[in-house]
């Protein structure tokens, strides 16, 4: 049934965490060197193209998520770290990219190997 | 803002009337419910929130500390918690390093601390060109970086919102929390702008 | 996917057209589509991550509409998919409101 205006307000408050309470242990740690995985898949994914089969490094760790690959395909949560990668802007952007400049891009667990 | 009835609608129109009025017909949407999600966000929840976390962490260290560790729980003390600001990270702008917000593959945004995005925000020119040319893209909002200084563009692909710390302008030592807080603006948590003080350089124009 | 969403990098895409004093909808469909967000959700029809690819699956028409337009053409697709409405009964409301306002 219709959640009501109160029913509505209360939710906006609490939200939908995609964070999932799950002792999952982490494959890296902060400092690692990793490289993403070169994916192509015709479905759901949140590596973008820009940082595909790229050296970066683990910035931070963010805890375990539910994996939006699996979640949007109806194949369950797969929950795993997140991670926040860096990339040199010369990496990405060869010498277009600015000599001191970085991106730091949020990305699963599944997305990487070591670097 | 209301329709003229004069006019006929607009396809658009026509698909949102149609939709919404099939799904309160199905018992699923109750058109109060969405009256009362429009006026919160069109008239409660805003940038405003962003800038009282900003100004309280300028005047309290041991606030900036927790914001910066741990962005949602700090953010939360002040009330601003919920949906698309569900988990939280707080980046700090300093001399040497400038930051800015992109989701490159949608429009990720912190909506309880800066309210809905601008329609920039979510356009395809920010989102293709902030990540491989952020200086220049900086300079289309008239912000213009040394050399020397460093960017960095944080990409929000994932389940975390980010809001940025921007740099407390000089100037500004004797004022007080709202007064710092009057001058944050939007765009300087999203990283597009700094925080400058009215009549000094750097003021947006 | 390789999609027209995945925008990061691109070149050719225009100046970005800031709007100063910018309001927060420019239409009232706007809004009505901005309001069913949460209440379409709280139906439990279709999860955020099956919404986004929705998004995805807009193909070309992507570039050439709006956030909120992305966010209708998610509820329609998904709503039809998931059998909450049908096609039918979509498109015969649609040609009456149609045809009830000419």
């Amino acid at each position: 049934m219709a959640i009501n205006a109160e029913q509505a307000l209360a939710a906006t408050k609490v939200g939908a965490t995609a964070r999932v309470d799950a002792a999952v242990l982490p494959r890296f740690t902060p400092g690692t060197r990793v490289r993403t995985l070169n994916l192509n898949p015709p479905g759901h994914i949140r590596l973008p193209r820009y940082i595909r089969d790229k050296e970066g490094v683990i910035e931070r760790d963010h805890g375990v998520f539910v994996f939006p690959d699996t979640h949007a395909a109806g194949l369950g949560e797969k929950p795993q770290h997140v991670y926040v990668v860096r990339f040199s802007a010369r990496e990405l952007w060869g010498p277009q990219g600015g000599a001191k400049d970085e991106l730091l891009v949020d990305v699963w667990e599944d997305y990487l190997e070591p670097g | 803002m209301s329709a003229n009835h004069n006019r006929p609608l607009s396809d658009v129109e026509i698909r949102v009337k149609a939709l919404e009025s099939l799904l309160v017909e199905k018992g699923l949407v109750d058109p109060a419910a969405v009256d009362a999600l429009i006026d919160t966000y069109e008239h409660k929840v805003g940038p405003r929130n962003g800038a009282h976390v900003v100004a309280k962490a300028w005047m309290d260290p041991a606030y900036k500390a927790r914001l910066l560790a741990d962005g949602t729980a700090a953010i939360a003390e002040l009330g601003y918690s919920g949906i698309q600001g569900e988990d939280m990270v707080v980046i700090e702008s300093t001399p040497e390093t400038h930051n800015v917000i992109v989701c490159t593959l949608c429009s990720c945004y912190p909506w309880p601390t800066l309210g809905l995005p601008p329609v920039w925000f979510k356009s395809a020119p920010y989102r293709s060109r902030v990540v491989s040319d952020p200086r220049g893209v900086l300079k289309e909002f008239g912000l213009e970086l040394p050399e020397k200084m460093q960017v960095r563009v944080w990409d929000s692909t994932a389940e975390l919102r980010y809001m940025v710390l921007p740099e407390r302008p000089a100037g500004t030592e004797g004022m007080t929390e709202e007064q710092l807080a009057a001058l944050v603006t939007r765009d300087s948590m999203i990283g597009v702008a700094r925080v400058a003080v009215p009549g000094q350089e750097g003021a947006r124009t | 996917m390789n999609g027209v969403h995945d925008l990061g990098g691109m070149h050719g895409l225009g100046p970005i057209d800031i709007e100063q004093d910018e309001p927060v909808f420019h239409h009232e469909w706007e809004r009505r589509v901005f309001g069913m967000f949460l209440p379409v959700f709280a139906t439990g029809a279709f999860n955020i991550d099956e919404f986004r690819h929705a998004i995805e699956r807009m193909g070309p028409k992507y570039l050439a509409t709006s956030y909120y337009e992305h966010w209708l053409a998610a509820f329609e697709t998904l709503l039809v998919e998931k059998g909450v409405i049908s096609a039918d009964e979509f498109a015969a409301r649609r040609v009456a409101l149609a045809g009830g306002m000419n």
